[in-house]
């Protein structure tokens, strides 16, 4: 197994490049300039210009592109063109806000899921049954944006359980962190519910129906034994991998609930350096996206080996 | 002061011929010929005479002379009518601002709206367009209106506690007028340059202009939103991270970037102790954001949401709803060298089939006034009260047949902002009437205005377009539309329309210090554009904005400003 970390390890570092390559190219390609994004449309060409050599945005792309690269592997990620700050101070906290969204999210959503799965895969065509999946397709179908608003009209306007914003007063406790949270990581939940329940559903049925299952009954096992150690381990199997790509999507893309929560994720942060083009935020972001991707992906692959032990790291069967 | 008796009148009178004879400058006399022949009535003599620094005494007695009893010029706040409680801290919301908090970078609805909280200017222009004291106490021009010298107010203390000097001033106005980013170089280009500032005294500032200018007064007071006073001693770009130094009725605590900035009351304050203890503003990404925070009570204050968000509100006794009629407008521009719009018959044509009550009614929920394409918003005093143009397909249509134009079609380039997007397709929809085919092109902001080359203003979109829809924000007077948008080298000119006597005229009204002289050039002026109308301007903003109740003493600012000296929670 070691080989096959360190061996992800590398792959993770060749990719990462490619991708501040691909970043770095579709930023030459974005309409946006960075000294206007700051100074405005009104702004005069000569002011334009005099903040673009100030801040080195005049450069050739490729110039700015090394550099950059260059502070990268010395661990400096440099400074936003578009507010002269440190690009990490940018992206810390915004980082922080979403791995701590993420994993509320995640908190509610997998274990209610997967629940609601194993319900739905063993009662298969019961009422109970037909009532998770189609609540989890409706769910699904619902942008989050107007998930969000309802939620916020019932628990916030109506009931006023619940703070609007997702954003707490410095120095606030976790309670209150989770409090502030609580109403975006709901709407996150309803929305990744139905996919997470169904992929976890077809699982479950598909290995009901297995031999090996039958084969298990046959041998006099209780039930609950069966779908412990036979059932479940089979049928969770596909359900770690969607596991595992929705957590870079929780991560990552949430713009939309995080604009309606007023919440300072890394998703909003991508989209304003993104509108702005400034190229040193944005490629920061994108890679730091990037490898909490490969990092949960590696995980997950770990979690897959140790769940199914036909698989062998790196080696034949 | 009001006449009372027949020597108080003779003495009244005796005063005021006294200061005409041996005091009163060119133009103070002919304000208060202005005045006698019935050309002003009292509100505007009042907004004139403070434009040109005619102390209230003097004020007063040419109005009681006149007979205007009980003249009294209004106060720098609203007097309170109930008993101001002291304390609490008011939440308020604005827009968050991709760009920068310095002052000489200002360019943005929310950062101006949250600069200006701690920093404030020379001048303030109010609701009803009449500038008044602020940081400068009185102005006075030359003969000529070339040369404004300012007397400031003494004692004014910075958050730092250091006292505001003339030496301020001076540092801050050649900055706004020398430095290369300043956003100010756009108010003040051919009128006012680094050089022209010039320190006259300890409190005495003098304003050297390149050209006349007679309503100087309103370039340095809050419309010119870069144009705060702030230390000397804090260098450009230094403002935000010094702690947003300046003479406001709040001074910066704390802030997180770009998201929370708790500011606390300014104990030395000038005019007088703020009844808040504090100000908590926070940045919101969204308006649906900040309007849903407004609702759930935990905001108090918002800067600006559409008049769609502020609809729930109204009925809601829990908030009350306040409304501005600003100059805000959207210029419909139609490029004057491009074929389709080169013969102006057609320009007038399209603009002939707006339905301008239906827009403001429909689109706008009655919140606007009408336009008359014009930069002559018909609040402004100088406005010269020419017709108001109505829909008139029949005349489109044989404007249209005389310049061959039969089949006309075009297409409209803009935005998605706010209602831009639906104004084009009601556009679209009148043309049709008239047999005009329109087409809409609708981009991010990112691409309409961005650029594709080099040169931004050869290549961006909302100024090479042959027809776009463009927002502009409020202004209390007219000179950066005209100078900006319609002089034939306006750097804004989109439609491309180049007019020597357009230019001329634009350049008589600029100088011209009398409202007589004003009104003349100004009806010149809406005279020519309503003939070749360049750009059609359909209707001004009001707007409309929901508070908390419990907020007293608060009033909307046309251009997003959070006035909060004077503000309670009760």
């Amino acid at each position: 197994m070691l080989r096959y970390i360190v061996k992800r390890i590398g792959l993770a570092i060749v990719t990462l490049f490619l991708l501040s390559l691909i970043v770095f190219a579709l930023s030459q390609m974005l309409p946006a300039n960075v000294a206007r994004a700051v100074l405005g449309q009104f702004a005069t060409q000569e002011a334009i210009d005099s903040l673009n050599h100030e801040i080195g945005a005049d450069r050739p792309a490729v110039v700015q592109y090394l550099d950059y690269m260059r502070g990268f592997v010395q661990g400096d990620l440099g400074v936003s063109l578009a507010s002269q700050t440190p690009v990490w101070s940018i992206l810390e906290p915004a980082l922080i806000n979403s791995l701590k969204l993420a994993a509320l999210a995640f908190v509610i959503v997998v274990p209610i899921s997967i629940v609601g799965g194993i319900v739905a895969g063993l009662r298969s065509g019961t009422l109970g049954d037909r009532t998770i999946t189609i609540f989890g397709l409706s769910m699904s179908a619902i942008p989050e944006f107007v998930t969000g608003i309802i939620l916020i009209l019932v628990f916030v306007i109506w009931l006023g359980w619940l703070p609007v914003t997702a954003q707490w007063d410095e120095g606030a406790g976790p309670l209150t962190q989770v409090k502030h949270l609580l109403l975006p990581s709901l709407c996150l939940a309803l929305v990744l519910f139905g996919y997470i329940a169904r992929i976890t559903r077809a699982g479950v049925i598909e290995a009901v129906d297995a031999d090996y299952t039958r084969t298990a009954y046959l041998k006099g096992l209780p039930t609950h034994t069966v779908i412990r150690r036979h059932v479940l381990r089979n049928a969770l199997l596909p359900t770690i991998a969607v596991v595992a790509t929705q957590i870079s999507y929780l991560v990552g893309g949430l713009l939309i609930v995080e604009g309606l929560f007023n919440y300072q994720g890394i998703g909003l942060q991508v989209f304003l350096s993104a509108q702005q083009n400034d190229f040193t935020v944005l490629t920061s972001a994108v890679l730091v996206l990037g490898l909490v991707v490969l990092f949960v992906t590696l995980v997950a692959d770990i979690l897959y080996g140790l769940l199914n032990p036909r698989i062998r790291f790196g080696t034949a069967e | 002061m009001s006449s009372e008796g027949g020597s108080m009148d003779r003495e009244t009178r005796r005063s005021l011929d006294d200061f005409r004879r041996d005091d009163a400058t060119p133009i103070e006399n002919n304000l208060i010929d202005e005045l006698v022949e019935g050309q002003l009535d009292r509100a505007e003599f009042f907004r004139r005479g403070a434009m040109f620094g005619l102390s209230v005494g003097v004020m007063s007695s040419a109005l009681a002379v006149v007979g205007e009893a009980g003249a009294t010029p209004l106060g720098s706040f609203a007097p309170a009518t109930e008993t101001v409680k002291v304390g609490g801290t008011a939440r308020v919301g604005v827009a968050k601002w991709g760009g920068s908090l310095e002052p000489f970078k200002l360019a943005e609805a929310g950062s101006l709206g949250m600069s200006g909280i701690p920093g404030e200017y020379l001048t303030y222009s109010d609701n009803n367009n009449q500038i008044r004291p602020w940081l400068a106490v009185s102005w006075k021009p030359n003969k000529a209106a070339s040369v404004w010298t300012f007397r400031l107010r003494r004692g004014v203390r910075f958050h730092n506690g250091r006292e505001m000097t003339a030496d301020d001033v001076v540092a801050n106005y050649k900055l706004y007028t020398g430095n290369k980013q300043s956003q100010a170089l756009s108010i003040f280009e051919g009128i006012l340059g680094p050089e022209g500032v010039i320190k006259k005294g300890k409190y005495t500032v003098e304003f050297r202009l390149k050209q006349p200018t007679g309503a100087f007064p309103y370039l340095v007071s809050q419309t010119s939103y870069q144009c705060i006073i702030y230390p000397r001693s804090i260098k450009p770009d230094q403002w935000v991270k010094g702690g947003m130094i300046g003479t406001g009725p709040f001074k910066l605590r704390n802030f997180t970037e770009k998201r929370q900035y708790n500011l606390v009351r300014h104990d030395q304050y000038w005019g007088g102790k703020p009844p808040l203890d504090g100000v908590r503003v926070t940045a919101y990404e969204t308006s649906t954001a900040m309007a849903l925070a407004l609702r759930a009570g935990q905001l108090d204050i918002v800067s600006a949401v559409s008049r769609l968000e502020a609809q729930p509100f109204f009925s809601n006794k829990k908030f009350r709803i306040l409304n501005l009629p600003t100059a805000a407008h959207r210029q419909f521009t139609m490029r004057a060298d491009d074929p389709a719009f080169k013969d102006p018959r057609i320009r007038r044509a399209v603009a002939l089939t707006i339905n301008r009550p239906d827009v403001i009614s429909g689109l706008l929920r009655g919140a606007a006034t009408l336009g008359n394409d014009t930069p002559f918003w018909n609040r402004y005093p100088s406005s010269s009260g020419v017709a108001q143009r109505q829909r008139n397909v029949a005349t489109a249509r044989q404007l249209l047949a005389a310049a061959g134009a039969q089949n006309l079609s075009f297409t409209i380039t803009t935005h998605r902002l706010q209602e831009i997007p639906d104004y084009a397709a009601a556009i679209q929809r009148y043309a049709r009437d008239a047999g005009i085919d329109v087409k809409i092109e609708l981009m991010s902001d990112a691409e309409y205005y961005g650029s594709s080359g080099n040169d931004y203003y050869a290549t961006t979109p909302w100024i090479n377009k042959p027809s776009t829809i463009t927002e502009w924000g409020h202004r209390a007077v007219p000179n950066v539309y005209l100078t900006a948008a319609y002089a034939s080298n306006g750097i804004w000119n989109a439609p491309h329309y180049k007019n020597a006597q357009l230019d001329a005229a634009i350049k008589s009204y600029l100088s011209a210090v009398d409202l007589t002289t004003q009104r003349k050039y100004s009806k010149q002026i809406t005279t020519i554009l309503q003939r070749d109308v360049p750009i059609v301007t359909a209707y001004h903003f009001t707007s409309v904005t929901p508070v908390a109740a419990k907020v007293r003493n608060f009033q909307l600012e046309s251009i997003n400003h959070l006035r909060l000296a004077k503000t309670w929670l009760a």
